[in-house]
């Protein structure tokens, strides 16, 4: 427009050339711009999208923790192998589905068939959902052993579309039979079934779940308890009752053993109940009980030594954790109640007694300082490696989808650290959490002692979980002996939050994986 | 390229009052089932508000930014990239604002201040794009 006002003459001319070169110059500059700005968002977005099928050998990147490579020595892992199939892998690597539990004839053997159909939950309120069964109920049928016993369950997938793999929550079964779908095994397709064999070790409280699509199928029902037994002439009086309280939420209704509202205990005024209760949410489970002192005997299935009586105080069981209460019936014919909130509850008592209910207390038990110090039969001042599992959040895309994903030791899902160890390590790991969330840390396979939280010393009794909540803003440093070769999976318990990429891998070295995410059998642990 | 420029700025303003929308039904949705008996917990699954005010502000609304920014690279529009530019940041902040407000939940009282921001900016640059073709149809 300046150009059009200047009197026309050889100068015009000239304007109106440099005015042309002018604009072809920004023309070149903006493309130029917006082919970087769209160019660089779709090399982002393409670059995060995985492949159909990987192997979580091929995974991230190794972490040693600071210990000795074992790729220094001849014959030992192979993180770029998937290990042949089956058997010993030709570069003397083990498979882990040689890893097996023993043969032989089975103490406690049942079959659980899972189906696509609705769940009656029964008590107040009772409705029915649509989800996942084992045997026609969820939870599923509770297993009950006794020290020493060998298990067997036969898992048979009638109609879950997607497939199933049940896992031994805190049971450190022998690697091959986790089941975990992609790492230890391949989902069980609908038709298809698999046997599960191990020898149930260590007397406490458990649980099963299934570990394909398990964000999707644990919260749709399928789940169910596990009870291991001490010896008989192991404890010297045993309590009155013993009640195991599988606690889950279904489609936005809180239940205990699938029951909506109270269910009820029957035990006599001042008689004492263990009540076994097992946290399948994704969330933390506050409890609380009401009409009586207790005490926290267990916590993921090991127990407390010399637990205090406990009272106005809240214990918080992680997502997948376990923790068994003491819990004595009112002498004056009331029943107790073990809250879990949301209107769910476990009644102690006789069951005329009206139950006591009382407000959720303000202050949590902490059970870093609970109970009386022992010996662990573990030194840290010997750990062999030190490993760091710190968890973070970033804006990025994540197979293609933009969002808030959660990053370990800054880097996504999968380019993620695998922690490697040799079997017999001695291993420390400090887990921080800065994500702004909770994170109820499950490592499969081993149980690890919590040394200090935030730098505080563990002062109790020794703390030994297999899930534990890592709260914003805190650093817990734990400890575990790598005494159970295999590759196992160490995520958030939350499982939406592993399904959107807070999962790693425990991995022992010379110990491979035939099976891969993905591929025919469509796994998909998460 | 102008009507792209005003079509891509329209569709962001529209956007964000569909944000709003969704962020208010997902929540009346929520109180209205907690009267059912629902238990909010981890295990509660986000209803359909939750789910449309997500892909709106992390994937249609950046993308719809993004495009503006290039398109107004073209558009010859009277300060068109100027616009474009403070869209795509108060959009940028807004995602920032969401980012942060899980962790620190007063914060998240900006994100929702923020939302008439991109609103704002988003009818500005529209409205150039009108001005500018004005001018040109006058000097045409």
């Amino acid at each position: 427009m300046i150009a059009a006002a200047e009197p026309p003459g050889p100068g015009a001319a000239a304007g109106a050339d440099r005015q042309r070169r002018l604009r072809r110059i920004s023309l070149a500059v903006a493309v130029i711009v917006s082919v970087v700005l769209l160019a660089s968002v779709a090399w982002v977005w393409q670059r995060s999208l995985l492949p159909d099928t990987y192997s979580v050998m091929d995974m991230g990147y190794p972490d040693y923790g600071g210990g000795a490579v074992p790729g220094d020595e001849p014959d030992a892992l192979a993180m770029d192998g998937h290990g042949g199939h089956g058997t010993h892998g030709g570069d003397g690597s083990v498979g882990v589905d040689t890893l097996l539990g023993p043969s032989g004839q089975p103490d406690v053997s049942l079959t659980l068939t899972a189906r696509s159909e609705t769940i009656r939950l029964d008590g107040e309120g009772a409705r029915e959902v649509s989800g996942f069964t084992l045997n026609h109920q969820s939870p599923g049928p509770q297993i009950t052993a006794d020290v020493g016993d060998l298990v067997q369950v036969r898992l048979v997938n009638e109609s879950v579309a997607d497939g199933i793999a049940l896992h031994w929550h805190g049971v450190d079964v022998p690697n091959g039979e986790d089941g975990v779908a992609g790492v230890t095994q391949d989902a069980v397709e609908e038709g298809a079934e698999h046997v599960y064999r191990f020898v149930a070790e260590d007397p406490g409280t458990y649980w099963y779940h299934s570990h394909q699509v398990s964000d999707e199928q644990v919260a749709r029902g399928l789940l169910g308890a596990l009870v291991i037994d001490p010896p008989a002439d192991d404890s010297a009086t045993p309590p009155a009752a013993d009640h195991v309280a599988v606690v889950h939420s279904y489609s936005g209704l809180r239940t205990v053993n699938g029951t909506v509202g109270t269910e009820s205990v029957e035990a006599d005024p001042g008689s004492t109940a263990r009540v076994r209760v097992i946290n399948t949410n994704d969330g933390p489970l506050r409890t609380w009980v009401s009409g009586s002192a207790y005490r926290v005997l267990a916590v993921d299935g090991r127990d407390v030594h010399d637990p205090e009586e406990v009272e106005d105080q809240a214990v918080v069981v992680p997502a997948g954790g376990r923790a068994d209460l003491l819990v004595t019936a009112p002498s004056d014919g009331t029943a107790a109640t073990v809250d879990f909130g949301g209107g769910a509850r476990v009644a102690v008592g006789p069951s005329d007694g009206g139950p006591v209910i009382g407000d959720d207390p303000s202050v949590d038990l902490d059970l870093l300082s609970y109970g009386e110090p022992a010996r662990t039969g573990l030194d840290p001042a010997q750990a062999d490696r030190d490993f760091e599992y710190r968890i973070g959040r970033r804006i990025a895309f994540l197979d293609g989808r933009p969002g808030f994903w959660w990053t370990i030791n800054g880097r996504l899902y999968p380019d993620v650290p695998m922690y490697v160890v040799e079997e017999g390590d001695i291993v420390t790991m400090t887990i921080t959490n800065d994500s702004g969330e909770v994170h109820p840390m499950h490592l499969h396979g081993h149980h690890a002692v919590v040394l200090s939280r935030d730098g505080e010393q563990a002062s109790g009794s020794p703390w030994w979980v297999d899930s534990l909540d890592v709260e914003d803003g805190e650093s817990y440093e734990i400890a575990f002996v790598a005494d159970n070769p295999g590759i196992w999976m160490d995520h958030c318990h939350n499982l939406p939050h592993a399904s959107e990429g807070l999962v790693t891998h425990l991995m022992y070295a010379g110990v491979t994986t035939p099976y891969v995410i993905g591929g025919e059998h469509a796994n998909d642990p998460e | 390229m102008r009507q792209v420029y005003r079509l891509l700025a329209n569709l962001i303003a529209l956007g964000v009052v569909v944000q709003v929308a969704s962020i208010a039904l997902a929540w009346f949705i929520t109180l209205h089932d907690l009267d059912e008996g629902l238990v909010l917990d981890e295990n509660f699954d986000y209803n359909v508000g939750h789910v449309a005010h997500a892909i709106g502000g992390l994937m249609v609304i950046p993308l719809l930014a993004l495009l503006l920014m290039v398109v107004s690279f073209f558009a010859k529009v009277d300060g068109g990239v100027k616009w474009a530019a403070l869209v795509l940041l108060a959009v940028v902040v807004q995602i920032l604002l969401a980012f942060v407000s899980f962790g620190l939940p007063w914060l998240g009282a900006l994100h929702g201040i923020n939302a008439l921001v991109v609103a704002g900016l988003a009818s500005m640059a529209a409205r150039r794009s009108l001005k500018g073709r004005t001018r040109e149809s006058v000097a045409a």
